[in-house]
Parts: structure tokens; C-alpha cells; sequence
């Protein structure tokens, strides 16, 4: 079992991706890029994203100890909206390693704070 | 490049980043605790550093060698269960991260924390390493 959460301030998302051109390659698939570029509210769903990223890592307890990329975690959603992670590379390795089957994640956003919480399920 | 030039230019990365004082950031200073930073904060302070030296910085890789089982014939498990770091991932990082003081990193400590440690040494270092090793390739 494993939980994790995580809270983001809208602006700061913004002004990372306004300052550095890097960064949105660097954080987000290009399937979250594409989903995220049609909102209106785009920084508001870019910053409940990251603190679904930073909430699956809090569950899977490994923070900063492991070489995780952000792109190893993914956020899509599906045809009722509902977000589900799909995982890559070291995340995917770690699921495997804990028998992880899958991972649930809620978000919630405002247009100051996006929150989001994960939760391991056991195989 | 050296030591100083690179932490002239790391400590103008954090003082943009941050805004605080030139005169508050020390080679020791813990970017958490000595200067206010948040998560965020750190990944800013890692693109700053990427554009002004052309290197990139991997997430887990800030403290000079990441904690990692690769290679040494090591499990994940030996270092690092349920989030706490075990007796010899606590050696481990101690050896990985020099520049901070080893009694902060006490029996479990746990991975997630591992941020709270850096320092702008911690930058410094990193910077250094990777600037290396680009002079190798």
C-alpha cells in the first residue's frame, strides 16, 4: 500500500513554462502537452498534472533517490474524463518490482492550486 | 572552469531563482531550510543551471552520483525499503553527497527528504561533474 499527494501553485507552473523553453518536453508526453494545450485554463491543467507526477513518486516512496523522469509518469484521461496513469521506464520498473498493477490518481484544480492524490493497488 | 567561477555562477542562478540576498548564499547553504526554497524552486534552479552551462541535469541526479543499485550489484532493496533508507543507503549517500553535514542524515531518513540536503554546494558539485564529463565526450 502506498499513498501520496502532492499541492501546486497555477502561477509558478506558468512561469516555469513561460522562462524556460525546456520545460514542458522536460515535465510532460506530448500526449499531456497536446491534452493540456486545448484547455482554456492550460496552466491549470499542466500544474494538476505535475502534482500527479509528484504525488505517484510520494507513493512510491523512491523521490529523488532513483533516476525517475517526470515523462515516466503520464497522465491521460479517458472517454468519461476520468485520469488514469500509464507509466514508463524506471516508474514502470519500480510497479514491476513492488507488484504494483496499477496506480489511481485524482486531481482537483482551482485557478491558484492544483492538487492531486495518488494511490498504489497491489496486484 | 573553475570551482569559484562555477559558484559565482550557480549563486547567481539562485538569487534570480529565489530572490534573496547575494550575500545569503553560502556554499552551505541548504536551499530548503538557510533559503526558503520549495520543489518547484529546484526546478528552476535546474533549468538556470542547463542554459547557463549547456548541460542537462537528470531529476534524480542533483547529488552527485544518484542513489542507485545499478552497477554494484545491489538491489533497490538494499538501499532504499518503503521509502526509508536502510543502513547502507545511508552510507551511500553520505558518501554521494560530501558537502552536507553527515548528521543530518540520520537512521530513517527518508528518500523523499533527500532534497532538503541539497546545498548550493550540492550544485556546484553536480555542475562540475557534468561539465567533465561533457569535456570527456
Amino acid at each position: 500500500m502506498g499513498i501520496g499527494i502532492d499541492i501546486v501553485e497555477v502561477q509558478r507552473i506558468e512561469q516555469l513554462a513561460e522562462k524556460h523553453e525546456s520545460f514542458l518536453a522536460r515535465v510532460y508526453t506530448e500526449a499531456e502537452i497536446s491534452y493540456c494545450s486545448k484547455k482554456k485554463n492550460r496552466h491549470q491543467h499542466f500544474a494538476a498534472r505535475f502534482a500527479a507526477k509528484e504525488s505517484v513518486l510520494k507513493a512510491l516512496g523512491v523521490g529523488w533517490a532513483r533516476d525517475v523522469k517526470w515523462t515516466d509518469i503520464e497522465v491521460v484521461n479517458d472517454a468519461l474524463g476520468k485520469p488514469r496513469i500509464n507509466a514508463y521506464g524506471e516508474v514502470r520498473r519500480l510497479m514491476e518490482e513492488k507488484n504494483i498493477r496499477e496506480i489511481l490518481v485524482s486531481l482537483s484544480h482551482t485557478a491558484h492550486y492544483a492538487v492531486a492524490s495518488a494511490e498504489l493497488v497491489k496486484g | 572552469m573553475d570551482e569559484n567561477t562555477i559558484f559565482e555562477k550557480v549563486k547567481a542562478s539562485v538569487v534570480d531563482a529565489l530572490g534573496v540576498d547575494e550575500e545569503e548564499v553560502k556554499p552551505n547553504s541548504a536551499l530548503f531550510d538557510d533559503l526558503g526554497a520549495e520543489s518547484l524552486d529546484l526546478l528552476d534552479i535546474v533549468f538556470r543551471l542547463e542554459k547557463e552551462f549547456g548541460i542537462k541535469i537528470p531529476r534524480g541526479g542533483i547529488q552527485a552520483s544518484a542513489l542507485s543499485a545499478e552497477g554494484e550489484n545491489l538491489k533497490d532493496e538494499d538501499l532504499v525499503v518503503d521509502g526509508v533508507l536502510t543502513p547502507l543507503g545511508i552510507k551511500k549517500l553520505k558518501e554521494s553527497m560530501p558537502e552536507v553535514d553527515p548528521a543530518r542524515i540520520t537512521d530513517g531518513f527518508r528518500a523523499d527528504d533527500i532534497p532538503t540536503l541539497f546545498t548550493v554546494q550540492t550544485f556546484v558539485s553536480i555542475v562540475k561533474k557534468l561539465l567533465e564529463e561533457k569535456g570527456k565526450a
